[in-house]
């Protein structure tokens, strides 16, 4: 194994591992458990850092993660920790959202939680696959921890918000949810904030539903410009219970989302309505894997991202149906627009099937904006850049008007919005 | 009948000697047609022989070659014109086959094309109260739920409810020339009715509408002035709506023997 894992250790690998070394005494237990810690670091050291020769990282831009100068939490870097220990004024200092009516609001700076609002304990997290393996940062350096056990009825605002302190260095924010049999929670997860250099934000989030709960997920990713964003996500998702994600990813630099959602339960159920809309050279890189594992599990999985200008975007979904899984219903579907002539996507669908009596389909599409709805607007007199818009708005209308919540649409909305700016101009916005 | 020689003042669409390729095929081959102001023309023909084509090409749809020829708009060469300016100078394009566009709702889309024709005749644009009630009446006459304004265009219509929505359309922005392709296939008695009765509210000395239909239904609830028959890219034939009439019960095949 030593031999294995400095063949695959590099620069960046290097300078995790010495500043892991170099706090490692300070992190909290409370946060991680300590074997956690050293098992994500001894994981992270087997499997190296990734490489975009490896399918599973191919379009991640790993540049901008290694571009970060300092991997140590902000919260206990040397250099910022003075002014953040002081800061609790820093969140006023900056905008932040309204507060959504009904929600309980849990405010995390810099990966640290602020207020007085207690979470419950921290349990185990997830072991991560290599194709899941950036989880294993946090793991490793996260300083703090929203864990939250649901009985009942819940509705609760997890705003994860990067202060200019943590610019340089990283963000650990870390999400830990349990709902007990049929509880109901409607979450939103938000990360917000925009460091003016190079800066990690790199979250993990893990997810278990037990049986007949229903988790109601809304993800806003509004990062600055110069965050390299990791999202690894693990759900676990018990018998009639149903899991609905709808996610927007907007800021970054590059963000990567590696998500695992295992339908472990009989009937249980999982939607995933994501975009991404891109700009400048922006990456957003996407990979979900869904394993039905009982039976009459579902899943119904749509994406929607833009590239303008020369921005990447890339989703690749992957649906595994057991032989244990008969009666599943698995369907896909995967869309693009490029707008920019240097922008690409690349939208991979995969269905794994191994038993009988499944119903699932798929289907992806990449291209540019269709010329017959296109000629219909224009016919009508309306301005061929007004046109562009309205079919840009319309292409990720499905999504964003499965957001039902009128707040989060509106913030949804209005980010997307200002990634495509002659949207804003048109007065389409709800 | 107007006539391509006769060029009064108050023509508002004049073709001359149209040629239009579509992928490498003359589909066109020299049409002429004068059409004035308060007048209907219908034009008429077999599938194929050029009917659709003509009222795409002169509404603005890519993918047509004009070869020769020339069509003007009040004495505007139409062709010089993007489809958006030809809309907005009061051309409106009838679809056979409305696309549906989720995400934009009909109200929104209503509004930003009546705003942009008005801003082109030099008018104030209409704010929203405005805009709802000159819609409303045409709402009602057309006989669509107002619900519908706040759905995506023609999201989940029947193939009915399009072709309403389309005479919605034209009623909301008065255009000088309605090209109609085809609106009359696909309706039952009662929706033709309908539409028939929105096309016949919105006839005018001032407007100009030109119908082009395959079958002779329509013609007995929307009258028209002048019938053209096309075959094979070319008018074969012009008259009163007798020869609708006429060819109701000869059919087609006889025009398109003469045309060959």
């Amino acid at each position: 194994m030593a031999t294995h894992a400095a063949t695959n250790r590099n620069d960046t690998l290097d300078r995790i591992m010495r500043d892991y070394e170099a706090v490692a005494a300070r992190l909290p237990d409370a946060a991680v458990p300590r074997e956690a810690r050293g098992h994500a670091k001894c994981e992270l050291s087997r499997l190296g850092w990734p490489k975009n020769s490896d399918e599973a990282w191919r379009y991640t831009n790993l540049r901008a993660f290694e571009r970060v100068p300092v991997f140590q939490p902000a919260v206990l870097s040397r250099l910022k920790g003075a002014a953040v220990a002081a800061g609790d004024d820093a969140p006023a200092a900056m905008q932040l959202p309204a507060l959504l009516p009904g929600f309980e609001r849990l405010l995390y700076v810099d990966g640290e939680r602020r207020g007085a609002t207690a979470t419950d304990a921290a349990v185990d997290g997830p072991r991560w696959p290599a194709e899941q393996r950036l989880g294993l940062l946090c793991d490793m350096f996260a300083s703090d921890v929203a864990a939250l056990r649901i009985r009942g009825t819940a509705a609760i605002e997890v705003l994860f918000v990067t202060s200019g302190f943590a610019a340089g260095a990283a963000c650990y924010p870390r999400l830990q949810i349990e709902l007990e049999p049929g509880s109901e929670l409607t979450l939103v997860e938000r990360h917000l904030g925009a460091p003016d250099a190079p800066t990690l934000v790199c979250a993990n989030v893990a997810i278990e539903l037990g049986r007949g709960a229903r988790l109601t997920h809304y993800r806003l990713q509004q990062c600055g410009a110069q965050t390299a964003f990791s999202d690894t996500l693990a759900a676990q998702v018990g018998a009639d219970a149903s899991y609905n994600v709808r996610q927007v990813a907007i800021g970054a630099a590059c963000a990567r989302t590696s998500a695992q959602v295992r339908l472990s339960g009989a009937a249980a159920a999982l939607s995933w309505q994501a975009i991404a809309v891109g700009r400048a050279q922006q990456v957003h890189d996407t990979s979900l894997k869904v394993e039905h594992l009982a039976a009459g599990t579902r899943t119904e999985e749509v994406f929607r991202g833009i590239a303008d200008e020369r921005a990447r975007i890339a989703f690749s979904g992957h649906i595994h149906i057991a032989s244990s899984a008969p009666g599943s219903d698995a369907r896909q579907s995967l869309r693009g627009l490029i707008e920019g002539a240097g922008a690409e996507i690349d939208l991979r669908p995969r269905l794994e099937i191994n038993t009988d009596e499944v119903k699932a389909q798929h289907g992806a599409t990449t291209g540019a904006l269709d010329e017959n709805l296109m000629f219909y607007l224009l016919a009508r007199g309306i301005e061929r850049t007004t046109a562009r818009a309205l079919l840009k708005w319309a292409f990720l209308g499905d999504v964003l008007r499965a957001i039902d919540l009128p707040d989060v649409r509106r913030a949804a909305e209005h980010g997307a919005a200002g990634q495509l700016p002659d949207i804003m101009a048109i007065g389409a916005l709800t | 009948m107007s006539s391509a020689a006769d060029t009064a003042a108050s023509a508002l669409l004049e073709i001359r000697d149209l040629h239009v390729k579509v992928g490498g095929q003359e589909v066109l081959r020299g049409i002429s047609l004068t059409v004035r102001a308060g007048e209907l023309h219908a034009i008429m023909g077999p599938n194929g022989s050029g009917k659709s084509t003509l009222a795409h090409v002169l509404a603005g749809r890519p993918g047509y070659e004009i070869v020769s020829g020339t069509a003007s708009f009040e004495g505007r060469d139409l062709f010089a014109l993007p489809p958006e300016q030809r809309a907005r100078a009061g051309l409106f394009l009838g679809f056979q086959y409305p696309v549906e566009i989720p995400g934009v709702n009909n109200a929104y889309l209503l509004k930003a094309a009546l705003n942009a024709a008005r801003r082109e005749r030099g008018l104030a644009e209409l704010d929203a109260f405005e805009f709802l009630s000159v819609v409303r009446a045409k709402i009602k006459l057309m006989q669509i739920d107002e619900s519908f304004l706040s759905r995506g265009v023609n999201e989940g219509f029947s193939g009915g409810e399009k072709k309403r929505n389309e005479i919605l359309q034209m009623l909301v922005l008065e255009p000088r020339l309605a090209l109609l392709d085809e609106t009359d296939s696909g309706l039952d008695i009662d929706a033709l009715k309908l539409v028939a009765n929105g096309i016949n509210s919105l006839r005018a000395a001032e407007r100009a509408i030109v119908l082009v239909t395959h079958y002779q239904r329509m013609l007995d609830y929307v009258i028209p002035d002048f019938v053209h028959v096309l075959a094979r890219g070319r008018i074969a034939r012009s008259g009163d709506r007798t020869l609708a009439l006429e060819l109701e019960k000869r059919g087609y095949d006889w025009i398109s023997e003469q045309a060959a």
